[in-house]
């Protein structure tokens, strides 16, 4: 009899702590979210490299929410505890604490796995290394020869202000609109640095709401690019650029970062880390650091950044009406970042005279080296024989710079 | 809805405004000064590296031109590489290429291309053994 009861009662407490018993109704939503993202992810490969982690994350938090876990401090009665464990022969020592004149251990529980990997992307650490591998495989060269693109790069940061805008005036606060505005640079990374310091509370949907718009470049991009340029503008053909000399590209890190870290302290730690890795490949002489930096050191993090910004995304935290708010004003900075790089595209264009396609301009977006691909791509659906792909690389790496500036600007303008 | 929501929600239309207004023009007038600037900057020290290197390449040219006025003209054409057979011109145009672009235009001459028995390891797993193996 005994034998049957132990057994039932060993099947109850586990069913007690299954997550059938545990997960609420948004938990099984969120599962479902994160089975969708999964197979955008590997069937349509959107982005798979960091969707894939992302959307595994999202799902091993909404079945298992202990794993993102903090750790805590028990404290269990000093003569409780000695009955269930032989307190002398352990090697640690607990802290006591007497409440009412009896004495407590004070006995710590470790967090969950992905809480601990989850400092890197709370204290601002992952995203700088990303943008260290992002340096490391950047070839700023395009932009060196044709440094006007600077102003297409700004251009479509111009989504992020005034998306703010909006963001503010749905209900949302100085801190959280900055956040929200800057998936309008279409760059994951920045966007979770900028968040992870303003409005951490909106980690996963802003992490996912960028991650999928920048997956989702090239079905966003073409229409706003063909409503706003003629079929004349689109077949512009442009000059060669100049080739740029190997003390050029080197020079160039060096310049950037102090002149940015000078004017706008708080980009230092992205931009700096963006410079590092290019001066470390365009050097020459740290190969074996440069490979690492683009290669495996970029993969862990990736790794890293992915599951646990994913498993932000709980269903009590992810199920909300701000979410929804914060996917549709994301897509509307995003859309206005593409319509403004191509309307400054018009304008050189303009002021050129006829030298400059605007379509390079939806590029200053700066979800490398996608948007530049889609400026490629839509101007040979005009002309076949166009190549606009390193002219499109020199706003879409100055995007990149253009939105370390800009989130720059909201850590500095935003207090925190 | 959280606090901070409330406390957006609490701001008077005006304030919002301001708000907004403020960090709208700071963000638009900051990013912009920014690249700016780094366009005057790398547009300077681009055109100062590319004249410098320009006229380093006429230097080179120059004198290349006065050896060559010195030097009287040899009598008979120079022998051309003596290559073995089966190595087409396409393979010893691609070799001068590399050899010019390894060396600069000029300053090296080829002078006879030989196949070089193959023994061992291939030539490319060859240079990946280097490749790995060259910083230790």
């Amino acid at each position: 009899m005994e034998i049957i009861n132990g057994f039932l009662d060993g099947i109850v407490g586990l069913y007690q702590s299954s997550g059938f018993v545990k997960l609420s109704w948004e938990n099984y939503v969120m599962v479902g979210v994160s089975f969708i993202l999964l197979y955008l992810a590997i069937a349509k490969e959107y982005e798979p490299l960091i969707l894939l982690p992302l959307a595994f994350g999202m799902l091993l938090v909404n079945l298992y929410p202990s794993i993102m876990g903090a750790p805590n401090t028990e404290f269990i009665l000093m003569d409780e505890f000695k009955k269930t464990h032989d307190v002398e022969s352990q090697s640690v020592q607990y802290a006591t604490t007497v409440l009412n004149g009896q004495t407590y251990y004070n006995v710590p529980t470790y967090g969950g796995l992905l809480y601990y990997l989850y400092q890197g992307v709370k204290m601002g650490i992952y995203p700088p290394l990303i943008f260290l591998g992002i340096g490391a495989m950047t070839d700023f060269g395009p932009l060196i020869a044709n440094p006007k693109s600077f102003i297409l790069g700004a251009a479509a940061q111009i989504g992020i202000f005034i998306t703010f805008f909006g963001a503010i005036f749905l209900g949302f606060t100085k801190a959280q609109a900055g956040s929200i505005g800057i998936i309008g640079g279409a760059d994951g990374p920045t966007a979770i640095f900028v968040t992870s310091k303003l409005a951490p509370d909106l980690l996963g949907p802003i992490a996912v709401a960028a991650y999928s718009y920048m997956a989702l470049v090239p079905i966003i991009q073409p229409p706003i690019m063909k409503a706003l340029t003629s079929k004349k503008e689109r077949a512009i053909k442009m000059e060669q650029l100049r080739p740029v000399s190997k003390l050029e590209k080197i020079i160039f890190p060096v310049i950037v970062i102090v002149l940015v870290a000078l004017l706008l302290p708080d980009a230092a730690p992205l931009v700096g880390m963006l410079m590092l890795g290019n001066l470390m490949k365009e050097s020459g002489v740290v190969d074996r650091i440069a490979k690492t930096a683009q290669n495996e050191l970029m993969n862990i993090v990736t790794i890293f950044l992915g599951v646990t910004v994913g498993a932000t995304a709980t269903g009590t935290v992810f199920l909300q009406l701000n979410t929804l708010k914060i996917i549709a004003l994301g897509l509307l900075a995003f859309c206005i970042g593409t319509a403004c790089g191509v309307l400054f595209g018009k304008l050189m264009c303009i002021l050129t005279k006829g030298k400059v396609n605007p379509l390079i301009g939806s590029a200053g977006v700066s979800a490398v080296p996608m948007a530049a691909r889609v400026s490629q791509k839509v101007g040979q659906q005009e002309n076949p024989s166009n190549f606009l792909l390193m002219h499109a690389m020199g706003p879409n790496v100055a995007g990149v710079i253009g939105s370390a500036v800009a989130a720059g600007v909201l850590l500095s303008v935003i207090p925190h | 809805m959280d606090i901070s929501t409330i406390v957006a929600a609490s701001l008077s239309l005006g304030e919002k405004f301001s708000i907004s207004i403020t960090t709208l023009l700071t963000g638009f007038v900051v990013v912009f000064a920014v690249l700016i600037l780094l366009i005057v900057i790398i547009s300077i020290y681009g055109k100062i590296c590319y004249s410098a290197q320009n006229a380093s390449k006429k230097k080179k040219e120059k004198i290349e031109q006065s050896q060559k006025q010195e030097t009287p003209a040899p009598a008979k054409t120079a022998p051309a590489p003596s290559s073995v057979s089966g190595i087409s011109d396409e393979i010893v145009a691609v070799i001068a290429a590399a050899v010019d672009s390894t060396y600069g235009v000029g300053n090296a001459k080829i002078k006879s291309i030989k196949k070089s028995p193959s023994v061992g390891r291939p030539v490319w797993g060859q240079a990946g053994v280097l490749d790995n193996t060259r910083p230790f």
